[in-house]
């Protein structure tokens, strides 16, 4: 069988009005649902909640009763099953590694069905082993009775790679794994995800995991979607109380690492900049007329100063201009971590700081506010 | 000098009537259950069946094949055959239906087709069982092909009746001595080749 993949990008999935029932129960009810090329979409909610029935209709391991499921605008249901999901990467939390094959012949096992010869999966397994950080040369030879749990997860994560699909279905495939290797491999994961350039779609039941993770989040429950977003607008704006709950909103400061500077900072108001080439002065001057007590300096360079009314006041008539007497202000890129900026505002002993959106100036970022709106 | 080669010969009878029906046996059971992996009325039907063999006294198997096919070698192979059934059915059927759920799902979400699955999932975590249940089919076969020589089966079964009609004691253990070796020469040998068969990632737990 020469088999060719049924896409070499994903511009969308998309699932339209899709409902799978088991019984009287709906699994999946009337969801809509659009996965952007590129993004790494969470699926997340209870058991039950209908997130990995989802995942799988998507490459057909289940077909919906009604709605229609779409890669790049053709329908799933047009393709063959087998050549859709070759063309699909699939992990899950059982990983199902075949116990009686060897690491190199389970990575290497949909290649070898493909017909490529003998050395030509050999190179390509040896290639999937390095991205996985397992040394070829120590594990090729392992059965999979010999391998740790996390081990067996990059190989099953390099199985599911060795096709090189475009893109990746994942079905909490860090839920066996003990708390510290599981934030390990989220870690490798959050690497390599950049690197892999794909399409995922990845389900969790873990809040942690996806928004560490998730480009966007969608919460399902009880076999509807509830909201979908990204992590910083599911947390300050969680539609109902069950998200509220689920992202846990309303303790904020659990999400320090996901959240941006930009996310809390403090809109500003362009008339508190004056030119740094000021002179005192005159800068004095136009404060007064302003009614400003404080003013701002922003330097060509990137960086930005501090000017109290009081310290103008002080300079006077020295001649000096405001680059010269204001005080240095940190600056955060405004998609720095919130935590990152906090911990600089404590070492420096600052309780603001200005923020920069490409290049310019877009906000302050108070640390007392900040705390504020975290709890 | 007769005497031994008549044993020889009668073993060698033996050995053909029960190898026969034991390989009948593998050929009618393993795509019996193979094929009842895609329906699930065959599989009872095969199972039931199968059960219902089992729990009738061999003797009566045996008996019971005359009058629906008469006397001779063939129905004598056909009555060890059915008897023999059981163990390979259910060994094939166990081993390939208990796979870890896991296996299949993952197999069948990297895009092997139903076939690939059996081949490459479903037989080798079959193996195991399905050698267990062919060891102890030949050893029961050894043992049915002894009563097999009352409808005509011949062997050594024959030997040991008419030594037993005529109190020839030197005839019964010339016709049981054999049949006790054979078995005792099969459970080694299976056993030899069970341990060669057994898939590394097995060995340790045995």
């Amino acid at each position: 069988m020469k088999f060719k993949k049924l896409f070499n990008r994903i511009e969308s999935i998309r699932l339209e009005k899709v409902t799978k029932r088991y019984g009287d129960r709906f699994a999946v009810r009337d969801l809509d649902l659009e996965v952007r090329g590129g993004e790494l979409m969470i699926l997340i909610g209870r058991s039950g909640s209908g997130k990995t029935t989802t995942l799988r209709m998507i490459n057909r391991l289940i077909d919906p009763d009604s709605g229609r499921v779409s890669i790049n605008g053709a329908d799933v249901e047009d393709f063959d099953p087998v050549r859709l999901r070759r063309s699909i990467g699939y992990v899950i939390q059982n990983i199902g590694l075949l116990p009686h094959l060897k690491v190199s012949e389970n990575i290497g096992l949909i290649l070898k069905l493909e017909g490529w010869d003998e050395a030509k999966i050999r190179e390509r397994v040896t290639e999937l082993l390095n991205f996985v950080s397992l040394p070829p040369e120590s594990f090729m030879d392992r059965y999979p009775h010999q391998l740790s749990g996390g081990q067996q997860q990059r190989i099953g994560l390099a199985r599911a790679l060795a096709m090189d699909p475009p893109l990746l279905l994942m079905d909490e495939p860090f839920g066996a794994l003990d708390p510290l290797l599981r934030t390990q491999l989220q870690d490798e994961f959050c690497k390599i995800k950049k690197e892999l350039g794909k399409t995922i779609v990845f389900v969790t039941h873990d809040v942690n995991e996806a928004f560490k993770l998730g480009d966007r989040v969608a919460i399902m429950d009880n076999a509807s979607l509830v909201q979908l977003g990204t992590p910083e607008e599911l947390i300050f704006e969680p539609s109902s109380e069950l998200v509220s709950e689920i992202v846990d909103s309303k303790r904020k400061y659990r999400h320090m690492e996901v959240l941006k500077v930009r996310d809390m900072m403090q809109p500003l108001d362009p008339g508190y900049f004056l030119e740094g080439s000021l002179p005192a002065e005159i800068a004095l001057q136009k404060m007064v007329d302003g009614g400003l007590e404080v003013a701002l300096v922003f330097k060509e360079s990137g960086a930005a100063g501090r000017i109290s009314l009081n310290e103008v006041l002080k300079a006077g008539k020295t001649g000096k201009n405001l680059n010269e007497i204001s005080k240095p202000l940190l600056v955060f890129p405004a998609d720095a971590s919130l935590f990152e900026g906090l911990t600089q505002l404590k070492e420096e002993g600052e309780s603001m700081a200005l923020v920069l959106e490409e290049g310019m100036p877009a906000g302050l970022l108070f640390s007392d506010r900040v705390l504020q709106g975290l709890i | 000098m007769v005497i031994s080669a008549e044993i020889l010969e009668a073993t060698l009878e033996h050995f053909f009537l029960a190898y026969t029906a034991l390989l009948a046996g593998i050929i009618v059971a393993v795509p019996l259950v193979l094929l009842s992996l895609y329906s699930e009325r065959l599989a009872s039907m095969v199972m039931k069946f199968s059960n219902l063999v089992q729990a009738v006294p061999s003797f009566a198997v045996v008996a019971v094949v005359v009058p629906l096919i008469g006397i001779g070698f063939t129905p004598a192979v056909i009555a060890i055959m059915l008897r023999v059934l059981l163990p390979i059915v259910k060994n094939t059927y166990i081993g390939l239906f208990n796979v870890d759920p896991a296996l299949i799902d993952s197999a069948k979400g990297i895009g092997l087709t139903e076939f690939q699955i059996i081949r490459n999932v479903r037989l080798p975590n079959a193996y195991p069982a399905i050698f267990a249940g062919i060891k102890f089919a030949a050893i029961l076969a050894n043992s049915i092909a002894v009563l097999t020589a009352l409808i005509g089966g011949g062997g050594l079964g024959s030997m040991i009746f008419e030594g037993l009609t005529n109190f020839n004691t030197a005839k019964i253990l010339a016709g049981t001595l054999p049949v006790i070796g054979i078995a005792l020469f099969l459970d080694f040998s299976f056993s030899v080749l069970e341990r060669r068969l057994t898939p590394e990632y097995l060995k340790n737990d045995i």
